[in-house]
């Protein structure tokens, strides 16, 4: 994905789409700047990645993007390439935060905030102190000093564990109400019927939930919290594997094409058809619905002609 | 702006224009299962959409010989659709010009009202960003069959949901 | 599904004489009784672009002398206006010939044949034939013989049909329209319908000016072809009119058109030597991240560009 342009025309540019939360319209009435989207460090892979600030809202929002091979958008008289869909959802902001509470945790002292958020290749990570929320919920996550009218933090892992526990139980809770397969293995959904996936152990959610929120902590700190939630150990060789063909919803399996259906709904109206032979049977298994009727083809004129002959006959 | 490289790229700020937002007009989206190695104009509307039928199992169309399922999905509840466009840096005085003249059209009592950020968020080298077209569904469009409630794109729309959860606050003790 | 809508497929004309069955009848009851049958005879024709028309003509045995005596002879050796004459002919003497058509849109021949279940052209054919023969059956006219120009190998096509009908004597040959005058009328029916279809074709798509002189249609006319490359759109192709299966229209596209990429497109190599290269230029980094399977199964990751 290019960020350049590399013509003047406008219609060439890279189009992205986006869906973000309706109030961000609203929210924009009252502003007139203080959207951007930043590039931050991903706080569990330490890459960049972005990130939307929406300074009036003082809100952190995150960017995913829907991205599967061989997809275009066609958007109105244009065509965009790639297909990516750009999900901006809102953010607990303290996960960008811990990334670096962890970071000064090193020095092993209290120290005020803006002397931890600090990042040579991320610069921009000093906008995530403009967001007065934050100090109230960093107890959460830290230690806290006041001296002289200021504030000295200090990271907390016990406090942090407490902390993500929270987020896991809320997580599970979520995965409940939005039927999410959070079967351990894959297979399950090969083998047993939709009702039977349904019966998931309150482990595999509490397992899938600590991978959610994996994805917004460090690696070491997943590891932790995956003992403090007394997860038992997987044995198998590959964690996590993906699913190629895990039913993500649960409506029932029904055949993409069931032509028995055509046939029956042909039977009612076609009473001549009434017994299909080995040809008919071979011709239902092509889809010639791109069929016309044969008087789309002909012009006004030869209808009216083939009415004459009618007419004539009788 | 190329010549600033990678650095430069980390530290700058995209800045998406507000009054985009509210300007938007609604746009025609269709999500197609083929990758077009293109970017730029194409006469939907002349080849495209006038060959759009209402089958008895959902959408059909044909694209480069190849026939097409598709069905019409609707964004998340409470989420709206954008396609934005960024500003060449050619463009960006062009661009600054254009915004405040549309906010003065807003009216005199809006511009009092409006909040411009504490400090100067905006530098130099910044980027603008902003929206051209506004959606509340598009068309998903299978290959030769309907993508159907399993599609990826189906759960990457329950995304908005589940995310929610994750980085709600968690209660106090 | 394909054979639903026998009806709309079906010319007014051969309505006409299968909804007069008083007049008729007694006519195709008798040579039915006395074993020899009506014959039945099927042609296909090739084009370009534009439909595919299959048409049936059907004569009862004892008046295949009349037919004979119209003089129907391989349309192919005929001009149009012969054709259109003897067409006329055909009409006014609905009482011994009849005619049924299926005429297939360019647009379902694309989709069938570039489907990912390819669907080859002769079994489209194959199969359109044997479908034809038994709407005739369901409308319960007593076939006993049928003759077809062949599609493919002759041999294996027969044996098909004739497993497909048991009761019936059926005849696959080659040049079938230069042998039996009721394939000849059947390949005058089917010229004449799909000049007309040609001619008045309406465009799915609005296009502009869609200039008119398109040519036979014939893959070899020089006019159809420089027709193809005028109408050539970078992004669309053709209109749904042109069959993009077709050989010289695939070849037209790869040069003039985008290029477009399906999850069943033949080769993408483009992805292979590039991958194994940026494993190498990532350097020392360790194992990528690897998100966790919610967002690995709907295709989500984190945007890092903009």
């Amino acid at each position: 994905m290019a960020t350049r342009v590399d013509c003047g025309d406008r219609a060439r540019a890279q189009q992205h789409v986006f869906l973000v939360p309706e109030y961000l319209k609203d929210a924009s009435k009252k502003m007139k700047s203080g959207l951007m989207f930043v590039k931050l460090a991903n706080p569990c892979s330490g890459e960049g990645a972005i990130y939307l600030f929406n300074m009036c809202l003082q809100q952190l929002f995150e960017i995913r993007v829907f991205k599967e091979k061989h997809h275009s958008w066609f958007i109105n008289q244009s065509v965009q390439s790639g297909g990516l869909l750009h999900f901006a959802t809102p953010m607990d902001p303290l996960f960008l935060l811990l990334h670096y509470l962890i970071q000064a945790n090193k020095q092993g002292k209290f120290q005020p905030l803006d002397q931890v958020v600090v990042d040579d290749v991320f610069p921009n990570c000093v906008l995530l102190l403009k967001l007065p929320e934050l100090e109230k919920v960093l107890h959460h996550v830290t230690e806290e000093k006041e001296i002289g009218n200021k504030k000295y933090y200090k990271y907390s892992k016990e406090k942090t564990l407490k902390w993500l526990e929270k987020k896991v139980n809320q997580t599970v809770a979520a995965l409940k109400t939005n039927n999410v397969n959070v079967n351990a293995r894959v297979q399950s959904s090969a083998f047993f019927s939709c009702g039977q996936v349904l019966d998931s152990k309150e482990e595999d959610y509490i397992r899938y939930a600590h991978g959610l929120v994996s994805d917004y902590i460090p690696k070491e700190l997943s590891g932790d919290l995956s003992k403090y939630l007394k997860l038992p150990e997987l044995s198998a060789s590959l964690p996590n594997p993906p699913s190629k063909k895990l039913k993500l919803s649960d409506e029932p399996v029904e055949a993409k094409e069931d032509y028995t259906k055509f046939n029956t709904k042909d039977l009612k109206t076609e009473k001549k058809t009434s017994k299909l032979t080995a040809a008919q049977k071979a011709l239902a298994k092509v889809d010639k619905s791109g069929m016309k009727s044969i008087d789309t083809f002909f012009g006004t004129k030869s209808f009216k002609k083939i009415g004459n002959v009618k007419n004539s006959k009788k | 702006m190329e010549s600033r490289g990678e650095v430069a790229v980390e530290k700058q700020r995209v800045h998406l224009r507000p009054v985009t937002l509210r300007d938007a007009a609604p746009a025609t989206l269709h999500l197609l299962p083929c990758e077009v190695l293109v970017n730029g104009p194409a006469p939907v509307g002349r080849f495209f959409t006038p060959a759009v039928r209402q089958g008895p199992d959902g959408l059909q169309v044909s694209f480069r010989g190849r026939s097409l399922r598709g069905e019409e999905v609707a964004v998340p509840p409470g989420f709206t659709g954008y396609v934005m466009v960024t500003e060449e840096t050619g463009e960006r005085q062009k661009g600054k010009q254009d915004f405040s003249g549309s906010s003065e059209s807003d009216g005199q009592k809006d511009e009092q009202e409006l909040v411009e950020a504490p400090e100067s968020l905006e530098r130099d080298f910044d980027r603008f960003i902003g929206a051209t077209g506004s959606f509340s569904s598009f068309t998903l469009w299978g290959l030769e069959t309907a993508p159907g409630p399993d599609a990826k794109m189906r759960g990457a729309l329950a995304w908005p949901s589940l995310a929610e959860a994750i980085h709600a606050q968690v209660p106090e003790d | 599904m394909a054979w639903s809508q026998p009806a709309l497929l079906l010319s007014p004309l051969m309505l006409l004489v299968l909804t007069t069955p008083v007049q008729l009848s007694p006519d195709y009851h008798y040579f039915g009784e006395k074993g020899e049958g009506d014959t039945w005879e099927l042609l296909r024709q090739q084009h370009q672009k534009g439909p595919m028309v299959y048409a049936i003509c059907y004569c009862p045995l004892s008046r295949l002398a009349d037919l004979e005596a119209m003089k129907v002879a391989d349309s192919k050796t005929m001009s149009e206006s012969e054709r259109d004459r003897l067409f006329a002919k055909m009409e006014e003497n609905g009482d011994f010939v009849g005619w049924a058509l299926d005429v297939l849109s360019p647009n379902l021949i694309s989709t069938s044949m570039l489907g990912r279940v390819k669907y080859n052209l002769n079994t489209l054919s194959h199969d359109t034939a044997a479908g034809l023969i038994q709407y005739a059956l369901d409308q319960g006219v007593r076939v006993t013989q049928v003759f077809v120009d062949t599609v493919g190998l002759p041999e294996k096509y027969q044996e098909r049909l004739q497993q497909c009908f048991p009761g019936i004597d059926v005849t696959v040959r080659a040049k079938a329209d230069a042998l039996y005058p009721v394939v000849s009328a059947a390949s005058i029916c089917a010229k004449v319908a799909r000049d007309q279809a040609v001619k008045n074709w309406q465009f799915v798509e609005d296009l502009e000016d869609p200039d008119a002189d398109y040519g036979s249609g014939y893959p070899n006319d020089p006019k159809t072809k420089a027709w193809l490359k005028k109408q050539v759109e970078p992004v669309f192709g053709f209109p749904q009119f042109v069959r993009f299966s077709w050989c010289t229209a695939q070849t037209i596209l790869e040069k003039e058109a985008e290029d477009v990429l399906w999850e069943d497109s033949p080769t993408q190599d483009r992805e292979g030597p590039e991958r194994i290269t940026s494993y190498f230029s990532k350097g020392p980094r360790a194992r990528p991240h690897v998100p966790h399977r919610y967002f690995q199964e709907r295709g989500l990751e984190p945007a890092t560009t903009l």
